[in-house]
């Protein structure tokens, strides 16, 4: 696993800026987030405090199947020829559980950024799927077994709070940085979230959902106040209710996702003021690179502004793909300072977000 | 002197809203109408239907019963037509253009024939953009469908003939509904697009925001055809039935649309379904071919739909009219605008689930 980016960072000689929260308050900016119909609107006051994500840590199993492997195992639903003219060539099957990924990675977070565990203020537990936020059990009452508590004790993180985002499906940890970052702008004294997101499909279910091929993993990420990188500078999300049942509004769901997340994007980048053309890159959710051509020409964006070749080799690691593909992207020394990144995200309930980050 | 008048295509949309409009001229004594469809017959005290057929040699008419009716006729009305935007070129140069040709020798044996009225499309103007005049006649800038290369073939064919043949070509836009009471008595892609949107099927369309969405009122062509076929007749004249300057824009239509949706289905609104992505053409086929690839057939059907016509609002185009104005406002004959019909056209569309009013026989 790749050093921490703080640790990184802090051997190239970056220091983090310093920014109190006062500088907010004399810009007149919210502590509070807008909450309008659904849409959530946060970019006013993070990117004052440099609220950011500060270390990331992923971990994947060792355990990883070609599409052709994929299809004569009978673990998908389309052909494997298919699949791969949408860009996916293999993904990682998990026979950890997915709270023993999870943990892995929170571990490695904590032991690579130098974060004392005690200094955790809280920890934010997203998993898509059901079986993410229990660990199996006999007794009706093991469903009461959170993982999120679990995995408090065994790093020791003994002031964190504690809580879980089940509901979100792939959004789950987009949707933990976001609430990370209010939480951090509405508790003065709190300096650090860790975010943590894992989910390992039930053996032999098709690894493939809307024709996106999915892939077992964990990701652990810090936010924190006084980032050194990774600045959080707007965020949009809007959830859409109308398509709550994604099988009876599988059709529906494909025709919503271009213009709504168009529209998203093209809001959020209004919003703070930069044009596609100030993007340096994009981190996607690793849905079919197809779907990335598409959705790239309706926001303005030039293709080679895409982080792409996770699509292929990581496949769709449900809630953890824009956080896997910014640590990798920063391990290959593909970013500068002041990069402005797009990370765009989807995920059932129905929810799409959109955030702008400054690496 | 009095006119018998043959009509082809009479009980398809424009039909529906032209017979009666026929029907009520009083130079008008006989209404021969050429179908071949045998569920449909409409009653007038005029109309005469005709079983036949015009994609057969001699429009499928029996010798005696063709003597007869080509000895009476004065003026044709030309307007059946094979209209599915998805039909393949041979389907439709089976209809629209043989159909023409037949129509056009059945024609020449007609001693008293004083008018020929061709209905075409303003979308013979395929590929191009920019304005459209209606003196712009042949060009080389390729099709979007079957559909309008088939129509702009049988136009080059009528106009080929001109010199023999007492012509007139009338070209129509899309047809949308009735100014009067947004009645749409035959649903077509216009139609069946605006669903999709409604039903959160229709993720983009082709073109720009100001790409012009020129759309009619079928009453309106229904008495523009009647003036060009006989109160205004001229041989060798071309007419734009079209919104022209009145067109909404891309954006406006959809905009529009939304907002109509919105206001006759309050609770629609709660759905959060957005418009269409006003996406270029390359995107656009590119999603329609994921579509294609992934075979899902609801949504491949809503792609068939849309890629069959939409790519048309890719080419940019005003159609003019001013020429026709300039007679049909001699003539008394106002265009509706757009603005005032659309909502209705929508409330209909609405209120009727969709479906278009079975043929109303009661108003002939």
């Amino acid at each position: 696993m790749p050093v921490g980016v703080n640790r990184h960072l802090a051997r190239s000689g970056i220091r983090p800026p310093i920014l109190g929260r006062n500088v907010a308050k004399s810009h007149g900016c919210s502590s509070i987030p807008l909450h309008i119909c659904g849409k959530i609107d946060f970019a006013t006051a993070s990117h004052l405090m440099n609220l950011g994500i500060s270390a990331i840590e992923y971990v994947l199993p060792p355990k990883s199947l070609s599409v052709r492997e994929l299809e004569q195992a009978g673990l998908l639903v389309s052909r494997a020829e298919q699949l791969r003219t949408f860009g996916f060539d293999r993904c990682y099957i998990s026979e950890e559980s997915a709270d023993e990924l999870a943990q892995r990675a929170a571990a490695a977070l904590l032991d690579n950024c130098g974060v004392r565990p005690e200094s955790v203020d809280l920890l934010l537990y997203a998993g898509a799927i059901a079986s993410s936020h229990q660990i199996a059990g006999e007794h009706f009452l093991s469903g009461f077994n959170y993982p999120a508590t679990k995995l408090q004790y065994e790093l020791s993180l003994t002031r964190a709070s504690v809580v879980g985002i089940s509901q979100a499906g792939c959004m789950g940890l987009t949707y933990a940085v976001q609430l990370a970052s209010d939480f951090l702008r509405s508790n003065g004294e709190a300096q650090r979230v860790l975010c943590v997101s894992a989910d390992v499909l039930p053996n032999g279910v098709p690894r493939e959902i809307l024709y996106n091929v999915i892939s077992d993993g964990a990701c652990a990420l810090m936010v924190t106040r006084n980032s050194p990188q990774n600045r959080i500078l707007a965020h949009r999300a809007v959830t859409k209710g109308y398509y709550w049942d994604c099988i009876a509004r599988k059709n529906e769901i494909l025709a919503a996702y271009f213009p709504t997340a168009t529209n998203l994007v093209q809001d959020l980048l209004s919003g703070a003021g930069c044009a596609p053309a100030d993007l340096s890159m994009v981190l996607p959710h690793n849905v079919s690179y197809r779907s990335w051509e598409i959705l790239l020409d309706l926001i303005g964006v030039k293709k080679e502004q895409l982080f792409a070749a996770n699509i292929s080799q990581k496949g769709h690691v449900i809630a953890a793909d824009n956080w896997i593909n910014l640590k990798d992207a920063t391990t290959a020394n593909l970013l500068n300072p002041g990069d402005k990144l797009l990370a765009f995200n989807f995920g059932f309930g129905l929810n799409w977000a959109a955030t702008l980050i400054e690496h | 002197m009095r006119q018998t008048v043959l009509i082809s295509g009479g009980t398809g949309m424009v039909g529906q809203d032209l017979l009666p409009k026929i029907c009520s001229q009083p130079i008008v004594e006989r209404v021969f109408v050429l179908t071949r469809r045998k569920d449909v017959l409409p009653s007038h005290r005029k109309i005469e239907v005709v079983r036949g057929d015009v994609t057969r040699p001699d429009l499928g008419l029996q010798c005696d019963l063709k003597q007869s009716v080509a000895q009476a006729t004065t003026t044709i009305i030309h307007g059946a037509a094979e209209t599915s935007f998805s039909a393949d070129l041979s389907a439709a140069r089976a209809v629209n253009v043989a159909g023409t040709e037949h129509m056009m020798r059945f024609a020449a044996g007609c001693p008293r024939l004083k008018a020929f009225c061709q209905l075409s499309t303003v979308y013979v103007s395929g590929k191009r953009t920019g304005t459209i005049r209606e003196e712009d006649l042949e060009h080389n800038f390729g099709f979007v469908n079957a559909y309008e290369q088939s129509k702009y073939e049988a136009e080059q064919l009528v106009t080929s003939q001109a010199q023999r043949l007492p012509a007139t070509v009338v070209r129509l836009s899309t047809i949308l509904g009735r100014s009067l009471d947004g009645a749409v008595t035959k649903s077509a892609a216009i139609h069946y697009a605006l669903r999709l949107f409604f039903h959160s099927l229709a993720p983009m369309v082709p073109g720009t925001k100001e790409s012009p969405v020129d759309l009619i009122a079928s009453d309106y062509a229904a008495q523009s055809i009647a003036l060009a076929a006989f109160e205004q007749f001229t041989p060798g004249s071309t007419w734009h039935i079209c919104g022209g300057s009145d067109a909404f824009s891309l954006e406006q239509f959809l905009e529009e649309t939304l907002q109509l949706f919105y206001k006759n289905r309050p609770a629609w609104r709660k759905r959060a379904i957005e418009k269409p992505a006003i996406v270029n053409l390359e995107t656009f086929y590119l999603f329609v071919r994921s579509v294609e690839e992934l075979g899902e057939s609801v949504l491949k059907n809503s792609v068939a739909v849309l890629k069959s016509f939409a790519p048309q609002l890719a080419y940019p185009k005003l159609i003019s009219d001013a020429s026709t104005q300039h007679v049909l406002q001699r003539s008394g004959l106002a265009r509706p605008e757009i603005r005032d019909y659309y909502p209705k056209v929508i409330r209909f569309l609405l209120e009727n689930n969709w479906e278009a009013t079975p043929q109303e026989q009661a108003r002939l």
